[in-house]
């Protein structure tokens, strides 16, 4: 959902380094991570599966009067596969689609900051509204999922409002000020997206358990049921 | 080749892969490394140039490199489509905020809107870059064998991300049929996108049964996989040579290319662009 949607040629030289070195050193911790955890086999299937959704989602452009948005179940993806693997997937979708014009190659590091921002917010955001608070699948997932994604859509205004539009001559300010209103859009559908990934979840606790299994609430926080006395 | 695509306006990966397996241009025979350097050149290229008529003459380029690979320019027009509307719903605003000439000014009810050169400016260089890039990266994307793109993938990315980029090229496929079903299953309910957030849990179950079915895909995928060997690393089978003299010759131009354009802008012309 939040997404910069800027070609190569918008940002200067020197914030497409350092936003892609920043991208680059974030990827590279997942990656350590991943290494030390010694993921699975199946589990790189099933990442590659969830990049192929999401990019399948990411192409599909919902049409609004200020500009074209679009859902990408980033926060979803979190929830299911967990923040390391999540920003793999991020990675990999960014360059995808940058192959075919859906944000500049030198977007794939300031996009993928976005994304790994969401994954991770939406995966600890569940986490606290499931385990730790109790809610149920449908307010954990749009909780979380609302939460990531009004993060993300206002670190995008922050990192074009820093890096500023190349040949523009307006201030910092201006440019955030310019951000803001496709912020508020992308906020909106933000939510819009929050509650289809809240149903989502509900769907997938009732069908596929099993998905959501690392946010099971522990037995032993569940209240004992009462021992029954038999009459008589 | 493919059943069918979101639309025309998004580029389907069959389609690419179908340009590129069948081929036979001159391009299609260029060493994929000098294709890939031809990408970071035209990236580079366009983030250091700031004149509209140095990005026209890069596009010119591209269009060049794109009629040599032999491909339909029908597809590559319905392709631009994605990038133009990024560009203009992005650098709308730029076009009334932007100091400068007033080209054309609108009165709404006592608040003035005005269109300035300075802001159709960006627009249109922002348009031309865009262009330029994608029709480069497209045109190496249709003209680069898979197996070739493998060992490319293993050579540049560490074992895990290229072992999950491959799968998901391979994966495109399969999802982009699913998603299309979804699309189907709303539009036969008489809803769209836009609709469909107002009913939202109907469609959230099509979505929810979207994941459960690639979880599922995934897990029968992943399980035939290992009891063929899968450790976590897809085999390279192809070896892929060094570029030729003609391509060292064509990545040192685009070198020196780079360099004079980046002496003109931060030596010459403008210092201040960092």
């Amino acid at each position: 959902m939040a997404h910069i949607h800027l070609e190569d040629g918008a940002f200067t030289p020197f914030w497409l380094i350092v936003w892609n070195l920043i991208a680059m050193l974030l990827i590279g911790a997942a990656l350590m991570m991943l290494k030390r955890e010694k993921v699975p086999p199946s589990r790189l299937t099933i990442a590659s599966m969830c990049a192929a959704v999401v990019f399948a989602v990411f192409q599909v452009e919902v049409p609004t009067p200020i500009g074209p948005v679009h859902m990408n179940f980033t926060p979803l993806v979190g929830i299911l596969i967990g923040p390391e693997l999540g920003a793999v997937v991020v990675l990999i979708v960014n360059i995808f689609s940058a192959a075919i014009g859906h944000g500049g190659w030198g977007m794939v590091g300031p996009n993928s900051i976005v994304g790994m921002v969401e994954v991770t917010l939406g995966y600890y955001a569940f986490r606290l509204l499931r385990v730790r608070l109790r809610r149920s699948y449908f307010w954990s997932g749009f909780g979380a999922t609302a939460f990531a994604l009004t993060v993300s859509s206002l670190l995008v205004v922050f990192i074009v409002g820093v890096s500023e539009i190349q040949g523009s001559t307006l201030s910092r300010t201006e440019t955030m000020s310019n951000m803001l209103v496709l912020a508020a859009l992308n906020i909106a559908t933000g939510i819009a997206e929050g509650v289809v990934t809240g149903y989502v979840i509900a769907f997938l606790g009732r069908v596929r358990p099993d998905l959501l299994e690392h946010h099971r609430i522990p037995e032993h926080d569940h209240p004992r049921p009462e021992p029954t006395t038999e009459a008589g | 080749m493919t059943r069918r695509a979101y639309s025309t306006h998004v580029p389907d990966f069959r389609y690419i892969t179908y340009f590129a397996e069948t081929g036979s241009s001159i391009v299609h025979r260029m060493n994929p490394w000098t294709k890939l350097a031809l990408i970071v050149f035209s990236v580079v290229f366009v983030t250091v140039v700031l004149d509209i008529y140095l990005a026209i003459a890069l596009l010119v380029f591209a269009l060049l490199f794109y009629v040599a690979a032999r491909l339909p320019i029908k597809v590559i027009i319905g392709w631009w489509s994605m990038p133009v509307l990024f560009v203009v719903s992005l650098s709308f605003l730029y076009l009334f905020t932007e100091p400068g000439r007033t080209l054309a000014e609108l009165n709404l009810g006592g608040l003035r809107l005005g269109i300035t050169g300075a802001g159709v400016g960006i627009m249109l260089v922002l348009l031309v870059k865009a262009l330029a890039v994608v029709t480069v990266s497209l045109t190496v994307a249709m003209t680069t064998r898979y197996n070739y793109i493998v060992h490319m993938a293993y050579r540049i990315m560490p074992g895990v991300l290229a072992t999950v980029f491959l799968l998901t090229y391979r994966f495109m496929f399969e999802t982009a049929d699913e998603f299309s079903d979804i699309l189907d299953a709303m539009h036969s309910r008489s809803g769209g996108l836009v609709k469909g957030v107002r009913r939202s849990r109907t469609f959230a179950g099509i979505f929810g049964i979207g994941f459960v079915h690639a979880f599922e895909r995934a897990e029968t995928i992943s399980k035939a996989m290992e009891a063929r060997g899968f450790t976590g690393d897809l085999p390279v089978t192809d070896r892929l040579p060094r570029p030729t003299y003609k391509g060292y010759a064509l990545i040192a131009l685009a070198v020196f290319v780079i360099g004079v354009v980046s002496y003109w802008r931060y030596f010459n012309i403008n210092l201040t662009g960092w």
